[in-house]
């Protein structure tokens, strides 16, 4: 499975991207709408015109047509053939590279029994739900022994539950297949659940890679922090272990309880958006909650950031712009917060 | 009256239009006669003449017409915009103005060097076939076309990054995608040259035995004042044309596993 190496793409929406993607390694992009994340995917496909090279194991690959390239490509609407039945399209393309009849039959029932579609075999794509089409769209994409998978939003087709556990089983299969692998996704959390490396794009360029993790604890540049939300990130001093299954953390003079997981806590992410703001004090245990003074007020176009002290640690929480002119907040004023337990991100060692 | 009402009835009115004028065939339509002339040679001679240059006049030009209606469907390219207005010219131009306009061609110097070193296509057969072509071509690749429109360019994105060449992808994917589409044009471009006369009888003339198909026929035997023989003939290129429009539907109307 080669190594891609993408130098100075340039075209469509893309500008003077470069990128390289090791063997057998799973690579997100990740990014807003209109980044340019399934343009770079037409790019290594050579379905689009683009300037820049892509180069495959070294050799480059631009004047390589579509057909000769050895990508296969998931596309986020699945295009699953209408006209052939679930072993039909999923044997296509190897019966268009012309693979003998027992090889052919041997591979669509084998990818049929790993995707878990062997009992649609003879179905046509209008009478599969939206999970059996993705299953049957990813068995047809690596049918023909590609050496390189791109995945256009794997999981956009299904609901927040089989997604996750779909993703899981995705990342499974991905690395017993070893085989060289871009995805696109919308969202960081999936992106960390399946990839090695993480590459953030925006308006058509790279403006971050790292591992999972990283991106998120650290942000390279504004763009960055601002598309993962803006995380108040803390620094952990000291980790308790509670008898309750539970683990008190302090960062500078701020004490937080969270579930214990066997591990100790170095750092921890909390959105803007995962943390209440309150003119009153609120009822129920302290646990989590703090009271602290209004820094600074910065209005967004729908939102409204605030940056809030608490004994000594600014923390910033995000509300509606409706909620905050409800509650006539100013700079100076004493406001409580409350921290979703169950949204915390740790960095662990 | 409601909405759905007026136009129900108003499809009816214009059903009324044909089915009366149909009928109205029936006044001269005598049975001894029918037999007659549908048994004879020279109406046999036209019935196989018509189904023999429409069929092929149709294949050829649906084997044209494929090729050119993905061109203009799939690609942008200098002068699609012209030819997409010149495929209008068989909607716009009366049939006997194309047949003239042949004609006028096979007596420029090119034309006669066609007609003396290749094929004689005045008043021969080839004539008629020509004249079919030339008529119905242009709405073969019209309604291919838009069959083809139909089907998303990802299909052939995805048999394309499955190892299909642009051929190879046109062939196992859009063209069976679009079967439907090509036969019901099909169907409608044998129909239009099953019925076509102007440019036929200009081009072919309208010997018997040789370049008379049955629309010429009932030209000729109106021409000569012969009713009922003209009513023998229209009802019978009425029926012909029905049946197999018809019988090609009820065929072709069986789901696809689409």
């Amino acid at each position: 499975m080669p190594k891609i190496d993408l130098r100075n793409i340039t075209g469509q929406a893309l500008k003077d991207v470069s990128l390289s993607i090791e063997d057998k390694e799973i690579l997100a992009l990740v990014g807003p709408n209109g980044a340019g994340k399934t343009t770079l995917l037409n790019v290594v496909a050579g379905l689009i015109g683009y300037r820049g090279e892509v180069l495959f194991d070294g050799v480059a690959m631009d004047r390589v047509p579509p057909h000769k390239r050895g990508v296969g490509y998931l596309f986020q609407d699945l295009a699953l053939f209408p006209h052939l039945s679930v072993a039909g399209n999923i044997g296509y393309g190897l019966r268009v590279r012309r693979f003998p009849r027992d090889v052919i039959d041997r591979r669509v029932e084998e990818l049929m029994e790993a995707l878990h579609v062997g009992k649609l075999r003879d179905r046509f794509p209008y009478n599969l739900s939206g999970g059996e089409k993705q299953r049957v769209a990813i068995a047809r994409a690596i049918a023909p022994f590609q050496k390189i998978l791109l995945l256009d939003e794997p999981t956009a087709n299904l609901d927040a539950q089989t997604a996750k556990y779909f993703r899981s089983e995705l990342s499974v299969f991905l690395r017993r297949l070893e085989i060289t692998t871009i995805f696109v996704i919308h969202d960081l959390l999936g992106a960390e659940e399946m990839a090695d490396r993480i590459a953030i794009m925006h308006q058509g360029s790279i403006e971050q890679v790292s591992k999972p993790g990283d991106i998120l604890f650290h942000p390279r540049t504004h763009v960055v922090s601002e598309f993962i939300g803006m995380p108040n990130i803390l620094d952990v001093d000291e980790c308790t272990v509670l008898s309750t299954g539970l683990v008190e953390v302090r960062s500078a003079s701020l004490r937080l309880v969270l579930p214990y997981e066997g591990t100790t806590i170095r750092k921890l992410a909390i959105s803007p958006h995962d943390i209440y703001i309150s003119d009153t004090k609120p009822p129920g245990p302290a646990l989590n909650r703090y009271k602290g003074t209004i820094r600074e007020i910065i209005p967004l176009r729908t939102l409204v950031r605030v940056k809030v002290l608490v004994d000594g640690t600014e923390l910033l929480a995000e509300l509606s712009r409706e909620t905050f002119d409800e509650m006539k907040l100013a700079a100076g004023s004493t406001v409580h917060l409350i921290v979703k337990l169950r949204r915390l991100r740790y960095f662990e060692v | 009256m409601s909405f759905k009402r007026l136009s129900i009835s108003i499809s009816f009115a214009v059903f009324a239009l044909y089915g009366g004028l149909i009928l109205s065939l029936l006044y001269y339509y005598d049975g001894a006669m029918f037999l007659e002339t549908l048994g004879s040679a020279r109406t046999l001679f036209s019935i196989r003449l018509s189904l023999f240059t429409a069929t092929v006049s149709t294949i050829i030009a649906v084997v044209v017409a494929i090729p050119s209606a993905y061109a203009l469907s799939r690609f942008r390219f200098f002068g699609r915009q012209l030819i997409d207005t010149i495929l209008e010219l068989p909607m716009i131009v009366s049939p006997v103005a194309l047949g003239a306009v042949i004609l006028v061609f096979f007596n420029t110097p090119a034309g006669s060097f066609i007609q003396d070193h290749g094929v004689r296509f005045i008043f021969t057969i080839y004539g008629i076939f020509l004249a079919q072509f030339i008529t119905t071509v242009g709405i073969a690749i019209r309604l291919i076309k838009a069959a083809m429109d139909e089907i998303p360019v990802r299909y052939e994105e995805v048999a394309r990054t499955l190892g299909a060449s642009p051929s190879k992808a046109f062939l196992t994917v859009t063209l069976p995608l679009c079967k439907r589409g090509i036969i019901a044009s099909s169907i409608l471009t044998w129909a239009k040259a099953l019925g076509e006369f102007g440019a036929t009888i200009t081009i072919a003339g309208s010997m018997a035995m040789k370049t008379e198909t049955i629309p010429v026929a009932i030209f000729m035997r109106l021409a000569s004042a012969d009713i009922e023989g003209t009513v023998v003939l229209v009802l019978m290129l009425i029926g012909m044309g029905m049946g197999i429009l018809y019988g090609v539907r009820v065929l072709t109307g069986k789901a696809l596993p689409v």
